[in-house]
């Protein structure tokens, strides 16, 4: 127990080390790109736009601009937008990261829950009608890169529902409401839980027909017991270990699935703000992103020792 | 070989009687897993039971449904393993495990099954027994993970104890004293007992009778010390006498049988054994022999029998 909080710690390290690099980095190349958030189509005088960058500290040296954020990170303050002026972006990002986060959760959701239900099936029915449907949708399902099942999402459910039912019942983009939950999180959920299917049907074949699991046949126990508590327990340790990639190409996907989907969180920001030339609010984005990377990461790696128990930090 | 058939046991026969230690010996592949498996419907698919019975009393094991088969395995007939590092599953505490096994059955209560664990791992003489039941099977040797195979296995006090190769797996050191806590276990529990091995000494020292088998068949049966002293098959005789001996310390090599078992695809006509016998005779190579009695209790499937043979010695060496 000791051991594990220790490692916790040492990894939030880690990730505070990170996410100040992908800072600066980010901070360094954002610079790079052409053009800043005061350009626009109408005329400017030079002397407003230098005005406007006096403001936000934009014509000093980019290291002084850089420490100046720094300093600001550490008294939680990751500054205000450039484009809608006094909007702070610190609450602005948290907002985002719990949309994201319900979006990601439910992907997730259908992703873990999806993958292992259709694994199980196909491993246990192996050769069978039903393992060949099983793993041919998921060999389907991993193929389609989710932003074409996002559009093929929107046509059925936006679309097509609508007339089927006359405009009573549809999927209608956008956040706010449980009913708009279901479309994007499958979109974004079922190219993984096809991964997983697959994973999880591999691991399980191998499983069932190791010794212990034969042992519990011997004992005598249920096949219900035999398959859960044996079989399915030892095959999702392997599953588990892809986890944390996982939940990285869901956060990393959120950002075309809530582009197509209209949905307010840091995957949208993050596009119309670097097309803003948005310094603050692109630096705070990657900030966000970069830790929430390392945290389901972490997270991922705590639930290994509770799954087998050979594991320990 | 798509959509063929393989036997890899056939026309087997034995019984055994409350109490008994039988001995089932051979080669690797000559069926003796397969033989021990089937006694409980757990052949490894696609393999199944085609014909026959297994008579356990008066019911038939082949005949059982499935709920029938799984009140009836580890509860009537326990099943030790022979590799005691993967049969324990290791995600799970061992006192769990051995709990399990007792709270499957009606034989006992939850809480009964709970209360027996520490006991039970005790009775296996599993050392500080009520600090290691919450251990994972990482933290047992082999030997103890043996022993906690055993723990299972007799915890609902079966009439037949089924043991494969129970140890060799094991240090010769762990050997003995596993071999003898099954026997005592069995003694105690009046249990039968088939040990299935290829460690002749074992045997001897363990087992009221020997079935030694080869290609999928019993090719002689009988009472240990009849087979030991006076085997009849040309097979059983070279087992024996390729046992390493203490007293014989001026032979420079091993003594083996030439030759491999035959692959069950290619069957060999006649005999299975033929090919790598040395007192073969013509009837050997095209006819069966039958499993024949060759003195009271004793049994050979041989045309030739080592009885008939002169100086068998002189001709093994050629």
């Amino acid at each position: 127990m000791r051991g594990t909080l220790i490692y916790i710690g040492q990894r939030l390290v880690l990730i505070a080390i990170t996410t100040v690099l992908v800072s600066s980095i980010v901070f360094v190349l954002l610079h790079q790109i052409p053009g800043n958030a005061f350009l626009n189509e109408t005329r400017q005088s030079p002397q407003t736009l230098a005005a406007e960058l006096h403001h936000y500290g934009l014509d000093l040296p980019l290291q002084q601009q850089y420490l100046n954020w720094v300093q600001g990170v550490l008294r939680g303050d990751l500054g205000e937008s450039l484009v809608n002026r006094g909007v702070k972006i610190t609450p602005l990002l948290i907002r985002e990261t719990t949309v994201s986060a319900t979006v990601g959760f439910f992907a997730l959701l259908v992703t873990v829950g999806l993958g292992l239900i259709l694994g199980v099936i196909a491993a246990l029915r192996q050769n069978t009608w039903v393992d060949y449907a099983a793993s041919s949708t998921a060999v389907v399902g991993y193929s389609i890169p989710s932003f074409v099942i996002a559009i093929f999402g929107l046509l059925i459910f936006g679309h097509y529902l609508y007339i089927w039912t006359q405009g009573t019942f549809f999927y209608q983009p956008g956040w706010g409401k449980i009913e708009q939950i279901p479309v994007p999180a499958l979109a974004l959920g079922l190219p993984y839980a096809s991964y997983v299917a697959r994973l999880t049907r591999a691991s399980m074949l191998e499983t069932i027909r190791t010794d212990y699991v034969r042992t519990a046949w011997a004992k005598g126990l249920k096949a219900r017991v035999v398959v859960m508590r044996h079989a399915l327990r030892n095959a999702l340790i392997p599953v588990v270990t892809i986890l944390g990639p996982l939940v990285t190409g869901i956060i990393t996907g959120s950002v075309v699935i809530e582009n197509i989907f209209g949905i307010p969180g840091l995957g949208k920001e993050f596009i119309t703000s670097i097309l803003a030339r948005d310094y603050n609010i692109v630096i705070g984005v990657f900030t966000f992103y970069a830790a929430l990377v390392g945290l389901a990461n972490l997270a991922v790696d705590v639930i290994y020792p509770v799954l087998d128990p050979r594991i320990r930090y | 070989m798509p959509g063929g058939t393989l036997n890899a046991v056939d026309g087997i026969s034995f019984d055994v009687d409350r109490g008994e230690i039988v001995g089932i010996v051979g080669e690797s592949g000559s069926g003796k897993t397969m033989t021990a498996l089937s006694l409980l419907r757990l052949i490894p698919e696609p393999g199944k039971i085609t014909s026959g019975k297994i008579l356990y009393g008066e019911q038939d094991v082949v005949q059982m449904s499935d709920e029938e088969i799984r009140e009836f395995r580890g509860n009537e007939v326990a099943m030790i393993f022979q590799d005691p590092m993967t049969s324990l599953n290791p995600v799970l505490r061992v006192g769990f495990q051995v709990e399990e096994a007792m709270a499957a059955h009606n034989r006992f209560t939850r809480q009964q099954a709970r209360d027996r664990v520490i006991p039970m791992l005790q009775r296996v003489r599993i050392p500080a027994a009520k600090d290691r039941v919450r251990d994972y099977p990482h933290q047992f040797s082999g030997g103890m993970r043996q022993r906690a195979m055993i723990a299972m296995g007799v915890s609902n006090e079966p009439s037949l104890l089924i043991a494969d190769e129970p140890t060799t797996a094991l240090d010769v050191t762990v050997q003995a004293s596993i071999i003898e806590l099954l026997r005592d276990i069995s003694r105690e529990l009046r249990a039968a007992v088939i040990l299935i091995t290829h460690n002749m000494a074992l045997v001897a020292s363990l087992c009221n009778r020997v079935i030694v088998m080869y290609a999928g068949r019993i090719v002689e049966e009988g009472p240990t010390r009849a087979i030991f002293k006076n085997p009849q098959h040309p097979y059983t005789w070279s087992l024996l006498r390729s046992m390493p001996r203490v007293d014989e310390t001026t032979r420079e090599r091993l003594i083996s049988i030439k030759g491999l078992p035959p692959d069950l695809g290619k069957m060999p006509p006649g005999c299975k054994f033929h090919p790598r016998c040395k007192f073969r005779v013509d009837r050997c190579l095209t006819e069966e022999p039958p499993l024949a009695e060759v003195d009271p209790g004793q049994d050979a499937r041989c045309w030739v029998l080592m009885k008939n043979v002169q100086n068998p010695e002189a001709i093994a060496q050629t």
